[in-house]
């Protein structure tokens, strides 16, 4: 378990952006954290560590974005996933197959079925409005 | 009868034109490749390999589940696709029952098994004797234990086919049962497979219309469970 303290927005991308070195392709990273944590700064800059330069956004509604650079992200959003026959029709088991890296927003609705190796990181709020604390597990960065 | 069958259920896809049960073509993958690249390809190679035209397809034929969601719905839209423009009837048939044919050849009991992830597998359980298949059991979704356990009671030899094969085969109670895991090109479901179970249901009056074939999704058991982990006090 690794803590890594950002003071802004672009801290977050610029963390995001190293751990994006470390993946070797077909990676699951779950990101836990409540509304404005920080989890698509820390998404956009992970793309831009594997130079995707695609505008990376919440998939809110559309539940999963695919992105193409030194690997395929799929960035999920399951917020609004409730349950297990909700997670089937997102083709989520299927994307665990393709081979490509999965960066998931709100894990905490799935976590039951994260496979074991997830990459696992929670987002706190610090002290100031601005800071936000990055408590990773499965990689170093 | 000229049937055009296809998989594309799992990971692997095929395409198979057979003819009177004897297979003219039929075109197998199995890379990760999306088959919404593959299928299309693969068909019209068939077709083309043996010189035949679609309008030479008497019955459309499909693995139309259980399976992995998009695979499924590639698989059934595009059967769906082809018989709508020629106006012929369809098979849906079970993706369980058509892997069980690959071991035709065998005596015993075959257990055709599908990786639905979280040590939870599709499975069928099927009796197979002088070359005559005989369905035990429904279609349906359980733990890797529990079917273990009810594998107990079933005539042995036991032989494992399916993506979960070998899932199952290294799980230790499969290791009790001494189950049989098939050599890698019979391991998985073909169309020709497909195509076989498909003329059956024809026969039995079974085909239906472009319009009304449909996926099979069968219900997670994991679904009894939470997916989400809930924390202390909070409520449901």
């Amino acid at each position: 378990m690794q803590e890594i303290t950002t003071f802004s927005s672009v801290e977050t991308e610029s963390l995001g952006e190293r751990l994006a070195k470390q993946l070797k392709g077909g990676e699951v990273i779950a990101l836990f954290g409540g509304m404005g944590m920080g989890k698509t700064a820390f998404t956009r800059g992970l793309s831009r560590g594997l130079e995707i330069y695609d505008g990376v956004s919440s998939p809110t509604f559309a539940l999963v974005h695919e992105y193409h650079g030194k690997f395929t992200v799929y960035h999920f959003d399951m917020f609004r996933v409730t349950g297990w026959d909700d997670l089937y029709s997102t083709g989520f088991f299927d994307y665990l197959e393709s081979g490509g890296v999965l960066v998931i927003e709100w894990s905490e609705n799935i976590e039951n079925a994260l496979p074991e190796d997830a990459i696992r990181i929670e987002i706190q709020q610090g002290g100031n409005e601005n800071e936000r604390i990055f408590h990773i597990e499965g990689i170093e960065v | 009868m000229r049937i055009l069958a296809i998989d594309s259920s799992a990971t692997a896809a095929s395409a198979a034109l057979v003819e009177d049960g004897k297979v003219l073509g039929e075109f197998y993958i199995n890379t990760r490749l999306t088959h919404s690249q593959t299928l299309m390809p693969m068909i019209d190679n068939v077709l083309g390999c043996t010189q035949s035209e679609l309008s030479s397809v008497d019955l459309f034929a499909v693995s139309a589940g259980p399976g992995s969601f998009t695979g499924i719905r590639i698989g059934v839209a595009s059967i769906k696709g082809l018989a709508m423009a020629r106006n012929k009837p369809c098979v849906g048939v079970s993706t369980l029952e058509a892997m069980a044919y690959n071991l035709e050849l065998t005596e015993g009991t075959i257990c055709a098994v599908m990786d639905a992830r979280c040590q939870q597998v599709y499975n069928a359980m099927f009796h197979i004797s002088g070359g005559h298949l005989e369905r035990i059991t429904p279609d349906r979704a359980l733990s890797i234990e529990d079917l273990a356990k009810e594998c107990e009671n079933y005539t042995k030899p036991l032989f494992l086919v399916g993506d979960g094969a070998k899932l199952c085969y290294n799980n230790q109670w499969f290791k009790n049962l001494k189950a049989v895991l098939p050599p890698e090109p019979l391991l998985y479901q073909r169309a020709c497979g497909v195509a076989k179970e498909a003329l059956t249901v024809y026969e039995q009056g079974g085909a239906v219309t472009p319009a009304a074939l449909m996926p099979i999704y069968l219900r997670l058991p994991q679904a009894e469970r939470e997916l989400k982990k809930r924390l202390k006090g909070e409520k449901k």
